[in-house]
């Protein structure tokens, strides 16, 4: 449990967060999930993304978390290159990783 | 009776060329769009300078806050910040705009606003008293952009045929509008827009109706798109004599989108009722490009850029095919990161063994290649380059590092290419559409006067002269001012130019490079009010 001066922000919290996040993202898209979204859950590979769905993802991140211009380039390129693709877990402990 | 008291029509791309034709009696044709004609007979009108690169991100934000690019920090399509090593590239949305939009001026002194289909309205921006339906947002997104949320629901319900997908964005189609099609795909363009510009018209309609907004804005971005492909068959000055079957069609289209546009304008307006006053304006106007100038592989001739060498990978493959320039970044230091912006990067080295040219070595660097861009020369020995701008003379404000270094105008007013091919300069097949730095302004309605065309105006005055249809004053700090030339003089007497308080700070640009304490506390006690935490 974290108290008020506590400012570790526990990583079931972000990854619970993110699920919410990504569960309204892609409310209308029609895609059919062979399992509920998890840590194992890859944005092109399960959930259909194109890469301007990563763009309003980010967006999106940022408007749920309250946290402007965080550094998803750190997660989005491997030497100097954008990556194939990203598991959910990937993204929630990105966001620990910021957070803590 | 409607409550609207001010309808603004934007229209991208509009400009008088194709206007002033298209109000015309055309033999053979009639009037296009005979309804505009009536409203620019009655009405005043002035040409519209757009902001130094006329581009829709920078001009429609100049257009929504009456600062210029420096002050309001949106330049391109895309954001992108040079990370050293590479190039990190995003969009740019709302939050960065970091200057009060008039949606927040006039909602914070009790007006309503709607404001359908601008760019860089998503995510929704704080403050609206009203409703937002973003432009430049996929169908897949729209309905989370949409404010309030429940109208995207309410307008799936109750508008006939609402279709988000035939509505919103497509992200890959748009690519088309900057690229050479052939003839069934440039046909096929320009028809796509009919269809989406109608879901538009439906959308503002029940928007008007519904919630008749003290502001009601509306923009039609098809006119943009379709000039574009199809410029040859709209500037009077490039029609075909004697068309090819296929030449007729494009023309046949058009001239179908332009009447359809028409009639959409005169429903919105006579909806809108008698007392209302109805503004037009272009984010930028338009005009041919005969050339294309490949600034990127000049400047790798010239040895200010590397091309990144392809190691033939599938994502090698996609970067090298991809809209961003692929350099290397060890031996580059000066580069245009994309066609839409026009604009030189340079690179400076702010620390040791940082690429780029040492910050005492900037304004030689900078006169030298100034100098060299303006020797570039078509092989009929014409200068392509004809204006380099300087960032600080241009684009003053505190957002000004984010400009180029250097923003090209071209001889023929075209976008450059930064794809690795010879040569440098190379004519169009075909006359293409571009952007001209000089849209348009129009008014109509109770108070305008029938001035005809009056004296050129800035983008940022749009916005001072709606808050002013509004009653409202305009803000002592924004830039534009309102055209007294449209408005006759018992209007001007009974309703004075006022000047009032300085707009607010916006709340969207939030730069903080490291997280300290108060903030992660204030995101645990957001998750704690979500339940997502105990």
């Amino acid at each position: 449990m974290s108290t008020a001066t506590d400012t570790s922000i526990p990583p079931e919290a972000i990854l619970a967060r993110l699920k919410d996040v990504l569960e309204d993202f892609i409310e209308d898209w029609d895609t059919e999930l062979d399992a509920p979204i998890g840590r194992e859950t890859m944005l092109l590979g399960d959930l259909e993304f194109e890469s301007i769905d990563i763009i309003q993802l980010v967006v999106a991140i940022e408007e749920a978390f309250g946290k402007r211009k965080l550094p998803f380039e750190q997660l989005l390129m491997k030497d100097g290159r954008y990556v194939d693709d990203l598991s959910v877990g990937q993204i929630a402990d990105f966001l620990h990783q910021q957070f803590s | 009776m409607s409550k609207t008291s001010t309808l603004f029509i934007g229209l991208d791309g509009c400009t008088y060329t194709v206007l002033d034709h298209l109000v015309s009696d055309i033999p053979g044709t009639g009037v296009v769009m005979p309804f505009m004609k009536k409203l620019m007979d009655e009405g005043a009108r002035a040409k519209l300078r757009s902001t130094p690169n006329p581009l829709t991100p920078p001009a429609w934000t100049s257009v929504q806050t009456g600062r210029g690019p420096g002050v309001h920090g949106v330049f391109d399509f895309i954001r992108s910040e040079d990370k050293g090593g590479e190039v990190y590239w995003t969009l740019y949305d709302s939050r960065d705009i970091d200057a009060e939009t008039i949606w927040s001026l006039a909602s914070r002194q009790g007006k309503t606003v709607a404001a359908l289909n601008f760019p860089l309205t998503a995510p929704p921006p704080d403050g609206v008293n009203g409703c937002t339906v973003p432009g430049f947002i996929p169908a897949k997104h729209l309905r989370r952009n949409t404010h309030p949320r429940e109208l995207f629901e309410r307008m799936k319900q109750e508008i006939p045929g609402f279709d988000p997908k035939e509505l919103a964005w497509d992200f890959e189609a748009e690519k088309q509008a900057m690229e050479a099609l052939d003839e069934d795909d440039t046909e096929a363009w320009v028809r796509y827009h009919l269809p989406r510009e109608e879901q538009w018209y439906k959308v503002a309609d029940y928007v008007l109706r519904n919630e008749q907004p003290d502001l009601m804005a509306i923009m039609f971005d098809g006119v943009d798109k379709i000039q574009h492909q199809a410029w040859e068959f709209l500037d009077p000055a490039l029609l075909p004599e004697e068309p090819t079957a296929w030449q007729a069609r494009m023309r046949d289209v058009c001239v179908e989108y332009f009447r359809k546009l028409d009639g959409f304008i005169q429903s919105l307006v006579e909806t809108a009722g008698p007392d209302v006053q109805v503004y037009f304006a272009s984010d930028h106007g338009f005009t041919a490009t005969t050339e294309v100038l490949r600034i990127n592989t000049w400047l790798g001739e010239q040895g200010y850029l590397t091309w990144a060498k392809s190691d033939d990978s599938p994502q090698a493959m996609r970067r090298e095919a991809s809209d961003f320039a692929n350099l290397d970044w060890d031996k580059t230091v000066a580069y245009c990161r994309t066609p839409s912006s026009n604009g030189i990067h340079i690179r400076v080295a702010r620390n040791p063994g940082e690429a780029g040219i040492a910050p005492e070595e900037y304004e030689r660097f900078r006169d030298k290649l100034i100098e060299d861009l303006k020797s570039i020369r078509n092989d009929d020995g014409e200068q392509v380059v004809t204006e380099v701008l300087k960032r600080e003379e241009w684009f003053p404000g505190a957002h000004m590092d984010k400009a180029a270094d250097l923003t090209l105008v071209l001889r023929d007013h075209g976008f450059v290419s930064i794809r690795n091919y010879s040569p440098v300069v190379v004519p169009r097949e075909r006359p293409q559409g571009t952007h001209h730095p000089d849209g348009i302004f129009m008014a109509w309605g109770q108070g305008i006067k029938a001035a005809g065309m009056t004296p050129r105006r800035r983008i940022v005055d749009v916005p001072a002269t709606l808050l002013y249809s509004m009653g409202l004053s305009v803000p002592e700090d924004v830039e534009g001012k309102v055209p007294k030339p449209f408005f006759d003089g018992a209007w001007l007497e009974s309703h004075p130019v006022t000047i009032g308080a300085a707009t607010l700070a916006s709340s969207g640009q939030r730069e903080i490079e490291e997280m300290d304490d108060n903030e992660k506390q204030q995101i645990i006690e957001q998750l704690q009010m979500l339940g997502y935490m105990e």
